[in-house]
């Protein structure tokens, strides 16, 4: 199983259209030859100054996103000034424009895009809706990320990673999360990403997505055996429940007082281990340690609040 | 301390001893864990006694009933071919005060 976790440190021009192009309904205007560019920030830059001559400070390795503001600018310049300015910015060896609104780009701005090999899009969105679309985009393709040998379900409205050897029964228990009503996100191969730097969120391939395998029944899809209520693209990890052989466990929980946490692409999720042995009802204990996950999230954990009003009750009847 | 074991092969006599709770905090749910998780070891039936009262010594829910606190006599019994054994582990445990304090 692939569980390397990798940083991205850059995506080309082409990634970022490919990826998003139809959903930021991008068409490449000019400059082709330059699709290989790398776009090294996860976020875009509105470079009027940069155009206006002032390049201290000019943050050139991110998408460079051109509106109103720019175009007028622009329009008031004479054609040769216009083009200075483009070829200055140019040469800043920015890794691609886009410019919001539908808003053609001037003719120098064309001429230029494709002498200097930079791809120039365009874009229907209007500019703070296509700041905060790419924003978010590239946030994600920068994302660390990695696949998790596990199967991901959301109870209730917790996110609850399934981990354990194969075999032991995971996809058996969430088959039995799903006929309780809960849904799932992915069987077996779950992708995990860290979004905001603070999040884990999990999500299924592609190709596998609201797909099963069942031993002795083979592949069921989810979504149509179960509905479209039984299905979700994405969740939050908020809790990693490994299911273990029972006769292999050293360390059973037996209070739940201390919460141990499972690190992920170095965020620290809350983990239980669940001893499997035959007659136990996974899915109902998955059920109760996601339930439980619940109250923590909320202040209250049980064994600690009960156990903190022993040891005071304890110590009364003693001075007593 | 111990009260005398039937002899032979036949222990449905169960095996005593009293222990005190010395710990600051008593029994709660760390030491009641450490207790059971020990106990569970021993295939010997482990009973704890406070005032009359016997609870399983297998069960957490049980010994925290108990709330047995600092100062607090208790009799564990223990029944089965490992009894002996069970006693002298699960009385090292209250003299330990349960790695505490």
């Amino acid at each position: 199983m692939e569980s390397k976790s990798s940083a991205v440190k850059a995506i080309t021009a082409e990634e970022f259209y490919t990826a998003h192009g139809r959903q930021l309904g991008l068409k490449l205007e000019a400059g082709a030859a330059g699709l290989r560019r790398k776009i090294r920030e996860a976020t875009v830059n509105r470079p009027g100054l940069a155009l206006a001559g002032f390049f201290r400070y000019f943050a050139w390795a991110r998408v460079q996103v051109l509106g109103s503001a720019e175009k007028a600018y622009l329009k008031s310049l004479s054609s040769d000034e216009r083009r200075r300015r483009i070829q200055e910015f140019f040469k800043r060896r920015v890794p691609c424009v886009i410019f919001s609104r539908n808003i053609l780009p001037s003719r120098e701005f064309m001429e230029e895009a494709d002498a200097f090999h930079i791809p120039l899009f365009r874009s229907p969105l209007l500019t703070g809706r296509l700041i905060n679309s790419a924003t978010l985009m590239l946030d994600m393709d920068f994302a660390p990320k990695k696949t998790e040998h596990g199967t991901m379900v959301d109870i209730l409205g917790i996110g609850v990673l399934i981990k354990g050897e194969s075999g032991v029964g995971k996809s058996e228990c969430a088959l039995a999360l799903l006929e309780r009503g809960y849904s799932l996100v992915s069987d077996d191969v779950t992708r995990v990403y860290v979004l905001d730097g603070r999040d884990l969120m999990a999500t299924s391939p592609e190709e596998t997505r609201y797909l099963m395998e069942v031993r002795g029944l083979g592949l069921i899809d989810v979504c149509r055996v179960f509905g479209v209520g039984a299905i979700r693209s994405e969740k939050r990890v908020d809790l990693v429940v490994t299911l273990q052989d029972a006769q292999k466990m050293e360390n059973i929980e037996r209070v739940g007082m201390d919460e141990e946490f499972q690190e992920i692409l170095g965020i620290a999720v809350p983990h239980v281990g669940i001893p499997v042995s035959p007659g136990r009802d996974l899915a109902r204990l998955v059920e109760v340690a996601a339930l439980d996950q619940k109250l923590k999230t909320m202040g209250y954990n049980t064994a600690k609040e009960f156990n903190d009003r022993l040891i005071e009750r304890m110590r009364s009847e003693a001075k007593g | 301390m111990k009260s005398s074991a039937s002899g032979g092969d036949d222990h449905r006599q169960p095996l005593n001893r009293d222990v005190v709770v010395i710990n600051k905090q008593g029994i709660h749910a760390r030491p009641a864990a450490l207790f059971v998780k020990t106990a569970t070891r021993f295939e010997s039936e482990i009973g704890v006694k406070k005032e009359g009262e016997v609870v399983n010594g297998k069960s957490i829910i049980g010994l925290l009933m108990l709330a047995a606190g600092q100062g607090t006599k208790l009799t564990l019994s223990a029944n089965g071919r490992d009894a002996d054994k069970a006693l002298t582990e699960l009385a090292k445990l209250f003299d330990d005060k349960f790695n505490e304090d």
